[in-house]
């Protein structure tokens, strides 16, 4: 018998005088269904109880003994990250794949010899034609790289020689929800961990007071929704999850005590919350219960880290200037981009940026320039800034969506409009900072941006890629659920070693 | 020998199974012999003709399978002799001794006690021999006395080299590599397909198939072609369940093949050497500082209390690579102010117990001055250090210059363009970081930088 299993047990004296009350039906419970109830329960419940053995008790145990789970693998070039997720897709053709012979195709329909029989989505697959429609915008290069950046991005043109174009990106999904899930997860359906979730589980924190993993979102979004699986936590530990700030003027609600209280017995409160918890726990042997405690210890010391790293007030003038205006204006990509800043130098590990609208069907040149325009300096200003703080080191920033566009125009082209549709077979997207080579372009694609002629990225690719970058093996940080290990890479990528500094 | 058929060969593998049954059968015949001269166990003497049959039915059964795998031609021919004669001697002793004892070859009943004492022995000799040389064939000849209490080893001894440029391509890379990954399978005794891979000779006969290499051309040579295949592959070498070649291992197997012309004495300096060659060289003879980079010394362990009293201190501690007890320490910024500036000393000197283990430093915004740094020399892996925001000037900073680091942060400190001349002395300098100091771009440019030297980060 294991009955001492599910048995209330604590020093506490309150407590202890409930426990006593629960004895007679406590010993009915036990004689009767109890012995069921338990078996069937330990049929139902052994993942949660040995994943609580193998994986979340560590959360207890960290940082200064060693890593549960022989982390890193090698030496990590990078200790944190900001993904500057550009979401709807935005077109590859305008930013920075500068493709001139196009202008000799204007309106000409895709030969064949191009799409070779690629399935189209629904919007653009009934079209009697596919006129191809070169970029009406002017592009230069920049840099000692002599990187090609479009007139939309004067900014980040400023930048090129830290950047490094990956121009082969390759998606196996055309539409959003599932692309921007897969590259968010590593699978196209929901319920895989994120990547900021993995990198939370395999390294563990750098500041106790501050979550690993924070999502951010530009306000006003309009166009694809965003949804929590993308920061979702899968079948890590709870805590493990992205926790998403709130555009505007206060990131977390509810930091300050309601009036008439003045906090002074929280912490007690807390305390005893715990207990009752931690008794929970025992009986049951739920992570889940822990990860609520973790997480309710967190939203206390939130109370006060919180006001601190989000209170821009003490950065100068120049600084405002240098992210833009809207950085004044809390919630914007630009604000946002502040904050992660502020984030970062606090020991977050994990920053996600997201901003919306970037799905240009119609009217794709007007799109894209008002896209630009919203992100174009504040992106590179954050790169300068982390530069010149020295955090571009260890700091990895990613840019990109989570697909391309088409090179032919869905809708009617005219000599100054078009749209383009979803392109899952080649993008581009740019990543800087620690360990990857600066000023440098990888991969390449044809003359119609359509297909990828030299050294393609798939997503799996680009993931193994930043894990390498934080010391892990992709193939060697796995999580064991439903009798089968998962790994963020799945059975498939390798590492663009060429990227690599 | 290669149009034996692959029936024969399927039999032949048999035959290490096979030639147990009669190992068994013999020696217990020997045992029940020589109990039986006991009266206690005289009964047991009953047996040993039936030993002797099945030792012998199965040890004829042995020999033909092990005829079949001979076929093979893997095996080193000389040794394969050996094995087989003693294997048919031992076969056709067993049968005598089974004819003596079961009376068909009529001795006097003396003679006969004696006769089936020391036939039986002589078994037991022969049994072990062939049994011995059986092996060799299988394991290598060296397989029993590798581990033989102070047997020492003959390793052929490979002087230690200054210069990458000194290294003999074949025997400090390629050879190294061949040892690792192929001689346990192609050696003198054991020739899988007929090929060794020991020395110039036994490389430059190839095997069965024809010529193990082409001299200048990797892409055509079997060697490469073999362990560039598909993993699943039939031909893919190593076999499955040994240890595939890296990446590294191969380039430096074409760049022999190709750059070297297969030559068993060129020098590394003697041919044409391309950048990433020189760099796996490198790593691999441990040479310059292209080697040093990423190379983990070996350090002793921490103790578990110090990390914790660190930690209770306010430090961030992370191991850089788990097991490696290298490390990456950061006071976060602001934990030491004007009001609790006289607890940084302590912090300080507790960190000091790590010093060799300490790789990367962060000490930014934490009233540091000139005289803190002098303790910082002490840590002599140091390779990122943070000293941003702190009051440190000209003088704090010529102490740091015997510290081999690659990247160092000064932002927001007291330097000037005197600190110029320190970053200079420092080799292996990557990055320095002088936002928000005296120095400008012009003071830099003054300085008519080379290429070599460190990047100077300045900001907006």
């Amino acid at each position: 018998m294991c009955d001492h299993h599910d048995r209330l047990k604590s020093n506490n004296k309150d407590l202890q005088s409930v426990e006593k009350q629960l004895d007679r039906r406590h010993f009915l419970k036990k004689t009767s269904l109890g012995i069921g109830a338990l078996a069937l329960g330990s049929l139902l419940n052994t993942e949660k109880t040995w994943a609580s053995i193998g994986n979340s008790d560590n959360a207890s145990v960290n940082a200064f003994t060693r890593n549960k789970l022989g982390l890193p693998h090698h030496l990590p070039k990078a200790k944190r990250i900001i993904y500057l997720f550009q979401s709807g897709g935005p077109s590859q053709l305008d930013l920075f794949d500068y493709k001139p012979k196009l202008v000799d195709m204007f309106g000409k329909d895709l030969p064949e010899s191009v799409m070779q029989g690629q399935r189209l989505t629904g919007m653009s697959g009934s079209q009697s034609t596919l006129p191809v429609a070169p970029s009406i915008f002017n592009f230069k290069q920049y840099g000692e790289s002599r990187a090609w950046v479009s007139e939309l991005m004067p900014y980040t043109a400023e930048v090129v020689d830290d950047l490094c174009f990956m121009k082969g990106m390759q998606t196996d999904q055309i539409n959003h929800t599932p692309a921007i899930t897969f590259f968010q997860t590593g699978h196209q359906l929901p319920g895989r961990p994120s990547i900021g979730s993995w990198l939370s589980y395999g390294l563990g924190s750098d500041n106790e007071n501050l979550p690993t993993f924070i999502t951010l979102v530009s306000k006003n979004g309009k166009g694809q929704p965003l949804k929590a699986s993308l920061w979702g936590n899968g079948f890590l530990p709870t805590e493990h999850q992205g926790v998403q700030f709130r555009s505007g003027k206060d990131p977390v609600l509810y930091l300050n005590n309601p009036d008439n209280y003045d906090g002074a017995d929280r912490k007690r409160m807390l305390e005893y919350l715990g207990d009752l918890n931690s008794i929970q726990h025992d009986a049951y042997g739920d992570p889940e219960i822990q990860a609520r405690m973790s997480q309710y210890e967190m939203a206390f010391r939130m109370q006060t880290s919180i006001p601190e790293v989000t209170d821009t007030s003490d950065e100068p003038e120049h600084i405002f200037n240098l992210y833009g205006k809207d950085s004044r204006d809390p919630g914007t990509y630009a604000a946002n981009c502040l904050m992660a800043r502020k984030l970062l130098e606090k020991g977050v590990k994990f920053v996600q940026l997201y901003h919306q609208g970037w799905d240009q069907h119609i009217g794709c040149p007007n799109g894209v320039k008002f896209k630009a325009k919203q992100t174009d300096q504040a992106t590179a200003a954050l790169i300068k800034d982390l530069k010149q703080r020295g955090m571009l080191d260890d700091t990895l920033v990613v840019w990109g969506g989570e697909f391309g566009r088409t090179v032919y125009s869905q809708g009617q082209l005219t000599k100054t409009n078009y749209g383009r549709d979803h392109h899952p077979k080649a993008f581009t997207m740019w990543m800087a900072g620690a360990g990857v080579k600066p000023g440098f372009t990888y991969g390449e694609t044809d003359d119609f941006s359509y297909n990828v002629v030299k050294d393609p990225l798939h997503v799996h690719d680009f993931h193994a890629t930043l894990l390498h970058l934080f010391g892990i093996d992709h193939e060697r940080l796995t999580f064991k659920h439903q009798g089968r290990r998962f790994r963020l890479t799945d059975v498939h990528g390798h590492v663009a070693k060429d990227i690599l500094t | 020998m290669s149009d034996t058929s692959d029936f024969v060969l399927f039999l032949g593998r048999f035959h290490p199974l096979v030639v147990h049954l009669p190992i068994g059968f013999l020696f217990f015949a020997f045992l029940l012999e020589v109990l039986g001269r006991k009266k206690k166990y005289e009964a047991l003497t009953n047996a040993v003709p039936l030993a002797l049959l099945s030792g012998f039915a199965s040890a004829f059964i042995a020999c033909v399978l092990g005829y079949m795998l001979s076929m093979s031609g893997d095996y080193d021919e000389g040794m394969l002799d050996i094995h087989f004669w003693f294997g048919v001697a031992t076969t056709i002793i067993v049968l005598i001794a089974w004819l003596i004892r079961i009376g068909k070859i009529k001795l006097k009943k003396k003679l006969k006690i004696k006769a089936n004492i020391s036939a039986i022995t002589l078994i037991v000799i022969l049994l072990s021999i062939t049994g011995h040389y059986g092996g060799n064939l299988t394991h290598g000849s060296d397989y029993l006395t590798k581990y033989l209490p102070f047997n020492k080893k003959e390793e052929k001894v490979l002087i230690p080299i200054e210069k990458l440029e000194d290294a003999v391509v074949f025997d400090y890379l390629v050879a190294p590599v061949l040892d690792a990954k192929c001689t346990s399978c192609h050696n003198e005794s054991k020739k899988k397909g007929g090929l060794a891979l020991i020395d110039s000779l036994s490389i430059m006969k190839g095997g069965k198939g024809g010529a193990a290499l082409i001299a200048g051309n990797a892409a055509k040579s079997e060697m490469i072609k073999r362990v560039l295949l598909d993993p699943h592959h039939d031909d893919f070498m190593p076999p499955e369940g040994k240890t595939p070649l890296t990446e590294e291992e191969i380039d430096v197997l074409k760049y022999w093949i190709n750059g070297a012309s297969a030559d068993f004495s060129s020098k590394v300096g003697d041919v044409e050497t391309p950048e990433n060659i020189s760099k796996i060289a490198s790593e691999m003879l441990g040479l310059g500082h292209s080697a040093g980079k990423g190379k983990i010394p070996n350090l002793t362990e921490v103790d578990d209390s110090i990390l914790k009293e660190l930690m209770t201190e306010g430090f961030r501690v992370s191991e850089l690579v788990f097991d490696s007890n290298i490390y990456s320490i950061e006071l976060p910024a602001k934990t030491i102010t004007a009001e609790n500036s006289s607890e940084l000393n302590k912090k300080l000197e507790l960190l000091s117990k790590i010093k060799d283990n300490v790789f990367w430093l962060y000490l930014e915004d934490n009233q540091l001055t000139d005289a803190h740094l002098n303790g910082v020399t002490q840590f002599k892996n140091l390779k990122k250090l943070k000293l941003n925001k702190n009051s440190i000037s000209d003088a704090g900073v010529s102490q740091i210059s015997s510290l081999e680091l690659e990247s160092l942060n000064l932002y927001g400190t007291n330097v000037t363009k005197e600190s110029l001349k320190t970053f200079l002395k420092i080799p292996t300098l990557k990055k320095v970081y002088i936002w928000g100091t005296s120095i400008s771009k012009k003071d830099i440019d003054s300085l008519n930088l080379e290429n070599e030297s460190p990047e100077f980060i300045l900001g907006i």
